[in-house]
């Protein structure tokens, strides 16, 4: 916002500096909007941010299903949407007409009124998650100082969705479905917010753009990263897991396990409620990619980003590459790996995941206090690794022996 | 700024007050956590984010959810079986305590009194470390009441796991 009101201010010197059509752009500019009063601009500033992210980010959200149901049928041999438009890519909008024109259900004994806001309580909360994420250099909706602990409040809000709509359907199987939904989705969230907390040590703020600032630099902006830290891959796995989890991606969608149960909290939810729903899982999961993206993978910064210009319209493609490299990272996943089971996926989170974060954070610790970088690497690295195996050893509670066949030989 | 307060306002003491007068226990729950992200509202508008942000992360995900999943957990959900009396006829309770939670907010919103509490030039204080502020405040100046809450909190949980293992044990 302040970026765009700051670019306001001075369009016109900055298009100029555009080579071949900048002359134009700023004549254009000038016709438009020159000598316009202080409130128009600032308007402006405030409008441009909210368009973007409720035009692009729900556009990405469509193509996404399209990826995901190509990438899907080609892993599982298949093809894949081939028939709207060339390669499937009208597909989203004949969904999306589709599941408009059908017709919505509404059960008998259910509480309308619940049952009518449940699938809005799921889009709100995903949508305003954008509002922290930095799309580019300085580039970011609301610069909030507290943008992460902001994030995670507000994805604990969408739980709420999950509880409304699986107690107003007045379903059995819909309530039993969302209890399952909230406990895993309160569960991951523990380990994900204490990753999260390295990262914050080590930078030493909660704003999503300090943080994607503090890993610029370095060789090509690349070796800044923390993924690139032990701890920061450390931490990066832990919250792309715990990402996974709570917007309820395979191998953890045990809340809709489409082919082994009967599909969760919204059981009763047809038509573009249905699609309200989905839209909120997917927007949450992108925007939780978006937020790995900015703690981990060096958020906008790549080779030729940088302030000015050219260099925020470079670093704006590197953050949606990366971004989709997560999004596609996660259809991979949901191709290629087993659900897991739900008792596996509690011990998972509370046995590993959870002390390994608050391992991960004193490994931050010792990065911070040894100053000497080799010594530090070497450190955390065995610090962690040491960890990694013990706790495998103690979770490890049953041994897998050799299976023996009595039927069937 | 005006307008973005009574709206705020208007929110919270609707959901403040549905929460108590609708009968359906559910219902009391959303409108409840209305409330609450109301008064989180009223802490962004004052430049607290901090405190909002805690106030939507305690309160809305882990307090009302907490209610949510005891709610459903129970029956007479719906509150469809008649007026019931809350206070058994105790009335005068209700009255003594909102005559003391009035006497209370009338001494606490006084202007001399708060201009007693406060620091004097309120004004001056940057926002922009606040967080860092309100940690190195937690572990420095306040760290004996931080600890207290600590052990009272862990006496509470570990009282929890007691009682409920007391159920287990009184089952078989």
């Amino acid at each position: 916002m302040d970026t765009v009101y700051q670019f306001l201010q001075h369009a016109e010197e900055v298009l100029r500096g555009i080579p071949l059509v900048g002359g134009l752009l700023a004549r254009l500019y000038h016709a438009l909007l020159g000598g316009a009063p202080e409130w128009v601009l600032l308007a402006i500033s405030i409008a441009v941010p909210i368009l973007f992210v409720v035009s692009v980010f729900p556009g990405i959200f469509a193509y996404t299903t399209l990826v995901e149901r190509k990438a899907l049928g080609r892993i599982q041999n298949r093809i894949g949407p081939n028939r709207v438009g060339r390669w499937g890519l009208l597909q989203p909008i004949a969904d999306g007409v589709k599941l408009l024109t059908k017709e919505d259900i509404v059960p008998r004994s259910a509480d309308k009124f619940v049952h009518f806001l449940a699938p809005v309580a799921a889009v709100i909360p995903s949508v305003l998650l954008f509002s922290v994420v930095p799309i580019g250099a300085g580039l970011v909706p609301v610069d909030l100082n507290i943008g992460l602990l902001f994030a995670f409040a507000i994805s604990t809000a969408s739980v709420l969705a999950l509880f409304m709509g699986g107690w107003a359907s007045r379903n059995k199987f819909s309530l039993l479905g969302a209890m399952r939904a909230v406990a895993q989705v309160i569960s991951y969230e523990v380990p994900m917010v204490l990753a999260a907390v390295a990262v914050v040590m080590a930078v030493g703020s909660l704003s999503t753009l300090a943080i994607a600032r503090a890993q610029s630099g370095g060789i090509l902006n690349v070796s800044h990263w923390f993924v690139f830290r032990p701890w920061g891959f450390v931490g990066f796995v832990l919250f792309t897991i715990g990402a996974m989890a709570e917007s309820a991606r395979t191998p953890f969608d045990i809340p809709e396990a489409e082919s082994e149960i009967i599909a969760g909290y919204h059981t009763e939810y047809s038509g573009f409620k249905f699609a309200l729903f989905q839209l909120g899982e997917y927007l949450a999961s992108i925007a939780m990619a978006g937020i790995t993206v900015t703690m981990f993978l060096g958020g906008y910064n790549g080779p030729g980003s940088g302030p000015g210009f050219f260099g925020g319209l470079i670093s704006v493609f590197w953050f949606f590459s990366k971004l989709g490299c997560m999004i596609v990272l996660t259809i991979w996943i949901r191709g290629t790996w087993p659900r897991v089971r739900v008792d596996q996926l509690m011990s998972f989170a509370w046995k590993i995941l959870l002390p390994m974060s608050i391992v991960n954070i004193v490994a931050v610790a010792m990065w911070h206090y040894i100053t000497i970088r080799p010594i530090a690497w070497i450190g955390t690295t065995l610090w962690l690794v040491l960890w990694f195996v013990t706790l495998n050893k103690l979770a490890a509670t049953e041994k897998i022996e050799k299976r023996e066949y009595r039927y069937a030989s | 700024m005006e307008i973005a307060f009574w709206i705020l306002s208007a929110i919270t003491v609707m959901g403040a007050i549905m929460a108590i007068s609708l009968r359906n226990v559910m219902h009391c729950l959303l409108s409840l956590i209305l409330f609450f992200f109301g008064i989180a509202g009223h802490y962004f508008l004052l430049h607290a984010e901090f405190l909002g942000a805690v106030q939507i992360l305690i309160y809305i995900g882990a307090v009302a959810v907490l209610i949510a999943l005891a709610t459903m957990l129970t029956r007479h959900i719906t509150g469809e079986e008649g007026p019931r009396e809350v206070l058994g006829g105790k009335w005068w309770a209700g009255m003594g305590t909102a005559a003391i939670i009035a006497g209370l907010l009338w001494a606490i919103i006084r202007k001399d009194a708060l201009a007693r509490l406060l620091p004097t030039e309120a004004a001056n204080i940057s926002y922009t470390a606040l967080v860092g502020d309100i940690g190195r405040a937690l572990v420095a100046d306040w760290v004996v009441p931080l600890e207290a809450m600590a052990v009272l909190l862990t006496a509470a949980l570990i009282g929890a796991v007691v009682i409920a293992l007391e159920e287990v044990i009184r089952k078989r």
